[in-house]
């Protein structure tokens, strides 16, 4: 998939933020590469909106750097120009009809697309005589949704876009960002705690959790990072032997083991040979128990003896 | 530039609270001092205090500036000077106009005398000794600083929250105090109220330029590590 050398525009090192008695980001460092999508996971309050507000300048670190397209984005607004993040509590004038916010948008995002945005309005079936404070929640995610695809911005960050959304809403957010991302790529930082929803979208997976990033890796090497071993329940449970499990489920004398580690060629023998089944891990319940497991809620337990 | 000047668009995408509030005010409590005059059976000319009215209400707009827009403009990556700078342009812009409608009105009530009830809304003689482009100064200037008063106050709340806004305002209170009881323990009345007379309106007005632009200095400060 990677053909061309990849270019850096975020960089984050030792990103710290405290809050008097709280530490929303503790010294974070990792990079983003140009026109890839991102999935920033984590549960709430784990520290994604803060990590976006800081990376736009709307927040401050407490220490740390952040460099975007090289430069410092506070108070510059050749970067800043180049990124749009609409908050998910975002607050817009007190009179301003959906379209008032779009005209503005206009006049701010250099790349920003008329088109685009009034076939996204349709789409969402979005009120445009209607203030915006009196929206309904999925309409109020929807005007950020409009705002943040249409402004084509270098950087797009979507901070949990579909709340209020329904599911046929939440799926039109979905396909016409990757349409739009096909005709004008731009790198995509998505928040979201709807993890398998957003598992086909997203190329690289961004997993934080206390204010620490966990995991940074191409979503397809994270896939491989598990997988699950499905069969009668003494076969699994021998293949499983002096391996790191992290769930099991089992119904009846059936058993479905999730293991951590690429599977070798010899294991793949040894699961055939036993009659047993391979089936992928979803992306969700991966996080789920990465996350679990780094905090030591769930401890994973280690089978057998450590060799 | 340019986007500073986007600015003032993106403000006056209020136009209620910019544009049609203020002359709601300005037309209604113009009626009013017009019919309470009718009914005043006195031939003298008559005056009243009803013109502050539309300049108050811009304490409320310089509030509204902020708390209403701050967060949209961060969400449309303009950065804060561009949003401070775009915002005064703003509040220049209603202050002038503001004040141009004032000097016309005082300058057909002069012509008028008084609408011919002998009765003044825009035409105040003290605000008028140094002619209509000196009262024209004084409301300009006084709009202006009410605005950013508004715009300070809104700044620190929003950075420091009520708490601290609140005692900013008490501890100006006593501030204020403390300087009237100087004032009455050296004796210096007659000395202020000679100064305020020989400085006229438009020295006055000047002064109030000074502690409207640094006010504009702090709040510019202040909104520099606003979070919206």
């Amino acid at each position: 998939m990677m053909t061309t050398p990849t270019e850096t525009v975020i960089e984050v090192a030792g990103l710290t933020k405290r809050y008097r008695d709280t530490v929303a980001v503790d010294d974070v460092s990792f990079a983003i590469e140009k026109d890839r999508i991102y999935g920033l996971l984590g549960r709430n309050g784990a520290g994604k909106t803060t990590v976006m507000s800081i990376l736009t300048a709307q927040n401050f670190a407490t220490s740390g750097d952040v460099r975007v397209f090289g430069q410092h984005p506070y108070e510059n607004a050749k970067v800043l120009r180049r990124m749009c993040f609409v908050r998910e509590s975002q607050r817009y004038p007190d009179d301003a009809l959906p379209s008032h916010a779009f005209a503005t948008a206009r006049l701010f995002f250099p790349r920003w697309n008329q088109e685009l945005a009034d076939r996204l309005v349709a789409d969402f079936q979005l009120p445009m005589r209607k203030r915006i404070k009196k929206l309904s929640r999925g309409q109020l995610s929807a005007v950020g949704v409009i705002i943040g695809i249409a402004s084509r911005a270098e950087i797009t960050f979507f901070d949990e876009p579909y709340l209020g959304l329904d599911a046929v809403a939440r799926q039109i957010f979905y396909d016409r960002l990757l349409e739009d991302y096909t005709e004008a790529p731009r790198t995509v930082i998505l928040s979201s705690h709807l993890i398998d929803e957003v598992a086909n979208l997203i190329e690289r997976v961004l997993v934080i959790d206390r204010g620490r990033i966990l995991m940074n890796e191409e979503t397809d090497a994270v896939r491989d990072r598990a997988a699950n071993i499905v069969g009668e329940t003494a076969a699994v449970e021998a293949f499983v032997r002096g391996r790191e499990v992290i769930h099991r489920e089992s119904l009846g004398h059936v058993s479905s083991v999730t293991v951590l580690g690429a599977l070798t060629d010899d294991d793949r023998r040894e699961v055939a040979a036993s009659g047993l089944d391979i089936a992928p891990v979803s992306l969700q319940q991966l996080i789920v128990r990465t996350t679990q497991h780094a905090n030591g809620e769930h401890p994973s337990t280690q089978e057998g003896a450590l060799r | 530039m340019n986007r500073t000047l986007n600015v003032i668009r993106m403000q006056l995408v209020n136009r209620q609270t910019f544009v049609w509030m203020p002359l709601i005010i300005l037309g209604g409590s113009f009626a009013l001092s017009m019919l309470v005059y009718a009914m005043i059976p006195v031939d003298a000319p008559k005056y009243g205090g009803a013109a502050q009215a539309p300049l108050w209400y811009l304490l409320a707009v310089g509030i509204q500036a902020l708390t209403m827009t701050f967060p949209f403009s961060q969400a449309m990556s303009v950065t804060r000077r561009e949003f401070y700078l775009g915002t005064l342009l703003t509040s220049g812009l209603a202050a002038v106009l503001l004040a141009a409608i004032y000097m016309i009105g005082g300058l057909v009530e002069q012509a008028t005398t008084g609408w011919g009830l002998n009765g003044y809304y825009f035409y105040l003689p003290w605000v008028w000794q140094a002619g209509a482009f000196g009262a024209g100064f004084f409301y300009a200037v006084m709009a202006m600083l009410l605005f950013i008063v508004g715009f300070w106050a809104a700044t620190i709340y929003k950075r420091f929250g009520g708490t601290v806004l609140t005692i900013v305002l008490v501890s100006l209170g006593f501030l204020l105090v403390g300087l009237l009881w100087l004032a009455i323990r050296a004796d210096m009345w007659d000395e202020i109220w000679t100064w305020v007379a020989t400085a006229g309106v438009v020295g006055t007005t000047a002064w109030s330029l000074v502690l409207a632009a640094v006010l504009a200095g702090i709040a510019f400060l202040t909104l520099r590590r606003t979070v919206p």
